[in-house]
C-alpha cells in the first residue's frame, strides 16, 4: 500500500516537470535564439518590490542592465531605468507542443528584457534556454532509452528463453558491442550526412545510434530474469499443458521482466541525458541555435566561465530535479519487489 | 656536391686550435660556468638589457611535439620546440621587427641576377655537443631536405622557380646558394631551415633511415643542435627538458655568452584553461596564446605576473563558398547554390551584411580587429591602406540582393525569406570545426546576421580532418568558416593560397586552369611578386591583388584576434611578438631577475 | 578445464572481432592523420600525398589489416604517426600511470563500499542508514565531469592540491622518498574524483545484497548462538552476499583502464584516456586500435576473474545447481 504510494508520488514529481519542459514556449519569456549583442554574458537581474525612493510597488520590477564603461565584461545597474515585469504578455511566436501557435508567454519586461538566469556568450536569454534545452535533453534521454530497451528485451528474451547456441551468440555480440570505440563511429556518421540534412534531425540520427548501441546491458538483465522465469513451477506446468512459446512468453515470463524494464528505464533515462551532455562536449551535439543542457554546460569548460560567470551552473542544477525524479521512481520501484534482487538488476557500475 | 675531401691548410689549423682550446677549457657542468668565448669563434652579439646567468623556464605546451627532426616536424608543438629553443637557421627572420637579420651567416650577397646567394659563415662556430660546424652541414642539410625519399615538410620552401635550389661550398666559410628563377622574398627562404650535424646524421641519411630519426626517445648523446638549447630528457606524457647549450654562438653586450637560462622545461598541457591554472599556480612562468576570457580573467587577479596585449596577430579568419566546378557527384540542389554562390554581387552582399565589430566584441572580447583583407594590423609592411574597410549595412546588402535578382517573399513560419529568381529559398549550410569554439562563435553571429536578410544558414559542426576532406577533396558542401595563420609575414609563404593551383586556394583549391578572369590576374601578380627585385614592385604587386580580393570577395574575410600573453613578473627581457613563437622567440634573451640559480616553482 | 579453455577461445574471438570492426569504423570516416597538412601553405598536396603512401594509407584495408597482424606479432602494435614511433611503447608507459590511478581508487571505493554498505546494511531504515542514501543520491545526481571541474577549482582556489599532472617539475632530483609523496600528492584529486563517482553506486549495491542476506534464519540462528556482531556481519553475511558483489568487482577490474578517461582528461593525469581521445581526433589509427584492444582485454579478464572467484566462493556453482 504505503509502496504504491511512494512511485505514485515519483511519477507525479516527474509529470510536472516534463510539463513544465514541455510548455517551454509558455514558461520562457523569450526566443532562445533571440541574440542581445550589447549584453553579452549579462548577471541575473534582480527583482525588486522596493525602489529606490522607499515605496512598495505591487508590480515586480528589475533595473536596466549595461555594460561599464570601456569593459567588455562588466556589467552595472541603471537605477534610473526600471523595467516593470508584466504576466501573460504577448510575445515571440512559437507552437505549443509543435502545433499550436502562440504568442502568450509566462511573463516578460515592459519596456526591455528582463534576463533572470542572466544570458550567455550571445546575450540570449538562459532561462529561455534552458527551459528549451530540456525539451531537447529529455525527449533524447527518452528516446535513447526507449530504443535500448526495446533492442535489450528482444534480444534478451530470446537469448535467455531460447538459451544453447544463440543464447551464447548472441551474449558474445553484447560483449563486442560494449568494448567498441563507439566514438569512431559516431564521428562516422556526422561526416556522412548529406549537408542536406537539418543538424537537428542529424542529432536525433546520433541519439538514435547511441540507444541502438546500449542494449548489451539490458538484455543481459532481462536474459537473467528470463532464465530463472522460465524454470519456474508454473512455466513448466504450462509447458507440459502444451502452451505455444509465444502464449508463454506473452503471458507468464515477459511481464515479469516488467519491473526490470521499469527500474531499467528509470536509470537509463538519466544516463541518455548524460550522454547527450557528452557529446556536446566533444562538439557532436545539437547545433546552433539550438540549445541542449549539453551545450549549454559545455562553456563550462572554460576556466573563465568558471570563474566569473557563475550563473552559467544553473543548467546543470535544472538537471538535478530531473535526475533525483528518476532515481527516486527508480527506488521506488525496486522497493516493490525486495532490496536484494533489486540492486543485482540495477546498472551494474556507471559508464 | 658534398666534399667530404681534405680541409684546407687554415681548416686544419682552425680544427687544432679548437681542439687544444677545448682540451684547456675547464670542464663546466650544465649549471656552471659556460667555456669562455675563444678568439676564434665569431659570436652574434645580441644588443638589449643584461641579464642574469641561471633559472629553470617552464612553459606549457598544448600537445607533445611529434619529433625532433626539423626535416618532418610539420606540427606546430613540434616546430615551436624545436624552431622555438633547438635549431638555428643561416639567415633569420627577427620576430619583432619582421625583418631579416643574420643568424649563422654572418653577411650574405646576392648577385645582380638574383640568382645566386653568397653567404659568409661565422667561424669556428661547434654544436651542442662539441664538434665543430662546418659548411659541409649545411650542404648536407640541403641534401637530405630535397631528397625525395625522405620527404622532408620542408622540402617545398627549397623548391623555387619548379626547381629545387642547389648549393656549393666555396672555402669552410662561404656557401653559394644557385637559384632556378629570382626569388623576391630574398634570405628570408632561409629562415626555419634548421642546420643539421652531419657527423651524427651522415650514416643514418646514407641508410635511408632519416626521416625516422631524432624521435621524442632519442638519446641526448645522439642529438647535436645550434640552437640556444640542447636536449636533456624526455619524460612521456609529462615534460620535454632541455638545458642550456654551452656552446651557442650569441652574445650580449657585456660579452656573456647566452642563453641566461640554465634550463627550459616543455610541460605538456593539453587543455587551454589547465594551462590557464597551471600559470596561476606557478608551475610555469609563461602562458602564451590564451583566449580574450581567459585572458581577462588572469588580468582582474593578482598573482606576481603581467598580462600583455601584443596587438594582432597574423591569424586572419573567414567565411568562404564552394565555388568549385560541378562536378557528376554534385547533386542537383547543390549545384543550385553553387550558382548563387558564383554571383559577385551574393557575396559581396554576405559581406556588407556581417556585423564585424560584433565578432571583435563577442568572440575576442574586443581584444581583435576586424579584417577586410587577408593582410592583419599586425602585419608592419604588406597591409593595403587602399582597400575599403566598409560598414556593416543591412540596406546595402539588400540593395545589392535585388540587383542581382533576389526577392524577399513570406516564409514557412511567418518569417520573410529570401528566393532567388526561381522562387527557391535561399538557405545553406556553413560547416566549422566542431572542436574550434571561436569561429563556431563567429559562424553563429554570422547566422543571426544573415537571418536579417531571409537566409536561413545552417551551422554543421563538423570533425576537423572530415571537414577538410569534404573542403578540399570531395567538395562536397556550402560554405565554411576557417583560418589560416602563416610563420612569415610575407606574401610568399602564402603562394598556395593565392595561386588558383594551390593546394590551399580553398574556395577552388588546385585548378587545372584558373576559373575566372580575375583569378588568373591573381595567378599573374602572385608570381610578379615572387620574382620581382625590390620591395616596392613587390609590395605594388600584392597591393593589387588584395583589391582584387576586395572585389570579389571569394573570402569573406572576418576577424584576427590579438596575441595575449602573460608572464610572472620575475622573468626579464619578456618582449613578445606577433610571429610565432609569440613568446619564446627570444627565449636566449630570457632570464630571472630574482636571484640567479634558483628556479621558481 | 574444458570450461577455460572455451571462455579463453572466446576471448580470442571477442578480440579479433573489436579490432576488426574498429579497423571498420576508421575508414568510415574520410579523412585522415595527414589530412591537417593541406591547411599548410608551406606543404604540397604532393609531399602531403607522398607521406600518406609511406605509411601506406592508401593501402586497400586487408593489406592494412594483414600488416597490422603482422607487428603484432612482433611486439609492436603498429605504428603511431603523430608520435612518430611504435605503439606498443606508448600504451605501456600511458597504461602504467593509468592503472596507477585506477587501482588505487578501486581499492578505496571496495573499501569504502563495504564498510559504508554493510554498516547501513546493519542499521536499515535508522539515521545512519538515510543519511548514506541520501548522500549517495546526491553523488549519482552529479555528473562526473561536474565532479571533476569542481575538484579542480577547489584546487586552484585553495593551493592545497596541485592543478594537474603527475609530478612536479624537478622531480628527477628528489629523494624516494620525497618522488612517493610527490606522486602521491598529485594523484589525490583524481582518485577522488573516481571514487566520489563509483563508490556510491557500490554502497547501494552491498547494502542492498547484504541487506536482502540479514533477513535469512540461519543468521538469526546464529546471532541467538551469541556471535559477535562483527564476526556476524563480515564473515557470514558478506560471505553469502557475495555473488552479485563479485560480478561486481569483475566489472570494476574491467573498467581499470577505460574508466577513468573523462577525470584523465580533466585533469591532465597522462594515462591511456587523454592518448585516444587525441588519437581519435587526429585519426592516429593504430593508437586507437592498441589502446581498444587493451580495454578489451581488461574487461574480458575482468569477466574472467568475476566467474572464476564465483566458482571459487559460491558451492552452488561448484556442484552444478541452478545458480540465482
Amino acid at each position: 500500500m504505503i509502496q504504491r504510494r511512494r512511485w505514485v508520488r515519483w511519477l507525479l514529481v516527474l509529470a510536472v516537470l516534463h510539463g513544465i519542459v514541455a510548455c517551454a514556449g509558455f514558461f520562457a519569456p523569450y526566443d532562445p535564439a533571440e541574440q542581445d549583442r550589447e549584453r553579452p554574458y549579462a548577471p541575473p537581474m534582480r527583482i525588486h518590490w522596493i525602489d529606490t525612493k522607499g515605496n512598495f510597488n505591487f508590480r515586480p520590477f528589475s533595473y536596466e542592465q549595461q555594460l561599464r564603461a570601456g569593459s567588455f565584461d562588466q556589467f552595472e545597474e541603471r537605477t534610473d531605468q526600471i523595467i516593470p515585469m508584466i504576466f501573460m504578455p504577448e510575445g515571440a511566436r512559437y507552437h505549443l507542443f509543435g502545433l499550436l501557435p502562440s504568442h502568450t508567454h509566462f511573463f516578460g519586461g515592459k519596456t526591455s528584457r528582463i534576463y533572470l538566469l542572466g544570458s550567455d556568450a550571445y546575450g540570449r536569454d538562459q532561462l529561455s534556454r534552458i527551459l528549451y534545452g530540456g525539451q531537447i535533453s529529455i525527449l533524447a534521454g527518452l528516446l535513447g532509452a526507449g530504443l535500448t530497451l526495446a533492442i535489450g528485451m528482444l534480444i534478451g528474451a530470446t537469448a535467455g528463453y531460447y538459451g544453447g547456441w544463440r543464447d551464447g551468440l548472441l551474449m558474445r555480440v553484447a560483449e563486442l558491442f560494449v568494448a567498441l570505440p563507439w566514438l569512431y563511429l559516431l564521428f562516422a556518421l556526422r561526416a556522412f550526412l548529406p549537408l542536406s540534412v537539418s543538424p537537428l534531425q542529424a542529432f536525433f540520427l546520433i541519439i538514435v545510434v547511441i540507444g541502438a548501441v546500449g542494449w548489451a546491458r539490458p538484455a543481459r538483465l532481462v536474459r537473467g530474469v528470463v532464465l530463472s522465469a522460465k524454470e519456474r513451477d508454473y512455466v513448466r506446468a504450462a509447458r507440459g499443458f502444451g502452451a505455444a512459446d509465444g502464449y508463454l512468453l506473452r503471458r507468464h515470463i515477459l511481464p515479469e521482466t516488467a519491473n526490470v524494464i521499469l527500474t531499467q528505464a528509470a536509470i537509463l533515462v538519466p544516463q541518455f541525458v548524460l550522454a547527450e551532455m557528452t557529446l556536446s562536449f566533444l562538439g557532436l551535439g545539437v547545433p546552433e541555435p539550438v540549445p541542449s543542457w549539453g551545450s549549454l554546460l559545455a562553456s563550462l569548460q572554460q576556466y573563465s566561465v568558471l570563474v566569473s560567470y557563475w550563473w552559467m551552473y544553473l543548467p546543470a542544477l535544472a538537471v538535478v530535479p530531473f535526475f533525483l525524479g528518476y532515481l527516486g521512481l527508480a527506488s521506488a520501484l525496486q522497493d516493490n519487489v525486495g532490496t536484494g534482487k533489486i540492486e543485482r538488476t540495477t546498472s551494474e557500475g556507471r559508464w | 656536391m658534398v666534399s667530404t675531401a681534405r680541409l684546407s691548410t687554415f681548416g686544419k689549423l682552425l680544427a687544432c686550435s679548437l681542439l687544444l682550446a677545448a682540451a684547456c677549457a675547464p670542464s663546466e657542468s650544465a649549471y656552471g660556468f659556460p667555456p669562455q668565448a675563444s678568439s676564434a669563434e665569431e659570436l652574434l652579439t645580441l644588443p638589449g638589457e643584461i641579464g642574469k646567468q641561471g633559472g629553470r623556464l617552464v612553459v606549457a605546451l598544448r600537445a607533445e611535439p611529434k619529433t625532433l627532426n626539423p626535416l618532418t616536424a610539420a606540427d606546430a608543438p613540434s616546430r615551436e620546440v624545436i624552431l622555438g629553443a633547438m635549431q638555428a637557421d643561416l639567415v633569420h627572420i627577427n620576430r619583432a621587427t619582421q625583418l631579416t637579420e643574420p643568424a649563422l651567416a654572418k653577411s650574405w650577397k646576392v648577385s645582380p641576377d638574383g640568382l645566386q646567394y653568397t653567404l659568409k659563415l661565422r667561424k669556428g662556430l661547434r654544436f651542442s655537443d662539441g664538434q665543430p660546424f662546418e659548411a659541409d652541414d649545411i650542404l648536407f642539410t640541403i641534401r637530405a631536405c630535397l631528397d625525395e625519399k625522405t620527404n622532408a615538410t620542408q622540402r617545398d620552401q627549397l623548391i623555387v622557380g619548379g626547381k629545387p635550389i642547389s648549393v656549393r661550398k666555396v672555402d669552410a666559410e662561404t656557401v653559394v646558394f644557385q637559384l632556378a628563377k629570382p626569388y623576391g622574398a630574398g634570405e628570408r627562404l632561409f629562415d626555419g631551415l634548421a642546420i643539421l650535424p652531419r657527423h651524427l646524421l651522415e650514416k643514418t641519411y646514407v641508410e635511408r633511415k632519416l626521416a625516422q630519426a631524432w624521435t621524442l626517445a632519442t638519446a641526448a648523446n645522439q642529438w647535436a643542435g645550434l640552437g640556444p638549447f640542447r636536449l636533456k630528457e624526455y619524460v612521456a606524457g609529462q615534460k620535454l627538458v632541455l638545458e642550456r647549450n654551452p656552446y651557442y654562438w650569441k652574445k650580449d653586450a657585456k660579452g656573456n655568452r647566452l642563453p641566461y637560462l640554465d634550463e627550459l622545461v616543455f610541460l605538456f598541457v593539453p587543455n587551454a584553461d589547465a594551462q590557464v591554472l597551471r600559470f596561476q599556480s606557478g608551475e610555469t612562468q609563461l602562458i602564451s596564446r590564451l583566449s580574450a576570457e581567459n585572458f581577462s580573467a588572469l588580468s582582474r587577479q593578482q598573482g606576481g605576473y603581467s598580462m600583455s596585449d601584443a596587438g594582432p596577430g597574423l591569424e586572419y579568419n573567414f567565411l568562404f563558398f564552394n565555388l568549385s566546378e560541378p562536378g557528376e557527384k554534385t547533386s542537383p540542389d547543390l549545384a543550385r547554390k553553387m550558382k548563387w554562390f558564383r554571383d559577385v554581387k551574393f557575396r559581396q552582399a554576405i559581406s556588407a551584411a556581417i556585423d564585424r565589430d560584433a565578432i571583435v566584441r563577442l568572440v575576442y572580447q574586443g581584444r581583435g580587429a576586424a579584417l577586410w583583407g587577408p593582410v592583419t594590423p599586425g602585419n608592419l609592411r604588406w597591409g593595403d591602406s587602399a582597400i575599403p574597410h566598409t560598414a556593416r549595412s543591412l540596406e546595402k546588402a539588400r540593395a545589392l540582393l535585388k540587383e542581382a535578382g533576389y526577392t524577399v517573399a513570406a516564409g514557412a513560419n511567418g518569417e520573410p525569406a529570401l528566393v532567388d529568381s526561381g522562387q527557391k529559398p535561399v538557405e545553406f549550410s556553413i560547416l566549422v570545426s566542431s572542436t574550434n569554439a571561436d569561429r563556431t562563435k563567429m559562424a553563429t553571429l554570422i547566422q543571426d546576421d544573415l537571418k536579417q536578410l531571409g537566409i536561413r544558414a545552417q551551422i554543421v559542426p563538423m570533425e576537423f580532418r572530415s571537414l577538410l576532406d569534404r573542403v578540399t577533396q570531395t567538395r562536397q558542401y556550402e560554405a565554411c568558416v576557417l583560418g589560416l595563420v602563416s610563420f612569415d609575414a610575407d606574401p610568399t609563404a602564402e603562394m598556395n593560397v593565392w595561386l588558383s593551383s594551390g593546394g590551399t586556394h580553398l574556395w577552388n583549391p588546385s585548378q587545372a586552369h584558373p576559373a575566372t578572369i580575375w583569378e588568373t590576374e591573381i595567378d599573374k601578380l602572385m608570381e610578379q611578386q615572387l620574382g620581382a627585385a625590390n620591395y616596392q614592385q613587390r609590395k605594388k604587386a600584392f597591393d593589387h591583388v588584395q583589391e582584387i580580393l576586395s572585389d570579389n570577395q571569394p573570402m569573406i574575410f572576418l576577424a584576427s584576434p590579438n596575441i595575449l600573453v602573460g608572464a610572472k613578473n620575475s622573468v626579464g627581457n619578456f618582449h613578445p611578438a606577433v610571429l610565432e613563437p609569440y613568446v619564446l622567440w627570444n627565449v636566449e634573451q630570457l632570464y630571472f631577475k630574482d636571484s640567479p640559480g634558483n628556479a621558481r616553482q | 578445464m574444458r570450461y577455460f579453455l572455451r571462455r579463453l577461445t572466446q576471448a580470442a574471438f571477442l578480440l579479433v572481432g573489436v579490432s576488426i570492426l574498429t579497423f571498420l569504423f576508421s575508414t568510415l570516416a574520410p579523412g585522415n592523420y595527414f589530412d591537417e597538412m593541406r591547411l599548410n601553405p608551406q606543404i604540397s598536396p604532393e609531399t602531403a600525398a607522398a607521406l600518406r603512401a609511406q605509411y601506406q594509407l592508401d593501402r586497400p584495408l586487408q593489406v592494412r589489416y594483414a600488416r597490422w597482424v603482422n607487428s603484432l606479432a612482433h611486439g609492436e602494435l603498429g605504428f603511431s604517426f603523430a608520435n612518430n614511433s611504435p605503439v606498443a611503447p606508448l600504451l605501456w608507459v600511458r597504461a602504467r600511470n593509468t592503472l596507477l590511478l585506477t587501482l588505487t581508487a578501486t581499492l578505496i571505493s571496495w573499501a569504502l563500499a563495504l564498510t559504508l554498505g554493510i554498516w547501513s546494511a546493519a542499521t536499515l531504515g535508522r539515521l545512519p542508514d538515510r543519511a548514506l542514501s541520501w548522500a549517495t543520491a546526491a553523488l549519482l545526481v552529479i555528473p562526473d565531469l561536474v565532479l571533476a571541474l569542481g575538484l579542480l577549482i577547489l584546487a586552484v582556489r585553495s593551493g592545497w592540491f596541485p592543478a594537474g599532472g603527475m609530478s612536479s617539475v624537478g622531480i628527477e632530483s628528489f629523494s624516494p622518498v620525497q618522488k612517493f609523496r610527490d606522486v602521491a600528492w598529485h594523484m589525490a584529486l583524481p582518485v577522488s574524483a573516481l571514487v566520489l563517482s563509483a563508490f556510491p553506486i557500490l554502497v547501494r549495491h552491498v547494502r542492498g545484497a547484504v541487506a536482502e542476506v540479514l533477513e535469512a534464519p540461519f543468521l538469526r540462528a546464529a546471532a541467538s548462538y551469541g556471535i559477535r556482531r562483527r564476526t556476524l556481519l563480515y564473515k557470514y553475511a558478506l560471505r553469502a552476499a557475495a555473488n552479485p558483489l563479485i560480478s561486481l568487482f569483475g566489472f570494476s577490474v574491467g573498467a581499470l583502464l577505460s574508466g577513468s578517461l573523462l577525470v584523465e582528461a580533466v585533469m591532465s593525469w597522462p594515462g591511456l584516456g587523454p592518448l585516444l581521445l587525441e588519437a581519435i581526433l587526429a585519426r592516429d589509427l593504430y593508437v586507437v586500435i592498441g589502446g581498444v584492444l587493451c580495454s578489451t582485454v581488461f574487461l574480458v579478464a575482468g569477466n574472467f576473474l568475476a566467474d572464476t572467484l564465483m566458482y571459487w566462493a559460491d558451492p552452488r556453482i561448484r556442484t552444478g545447481a541452478p545458480a540465482k
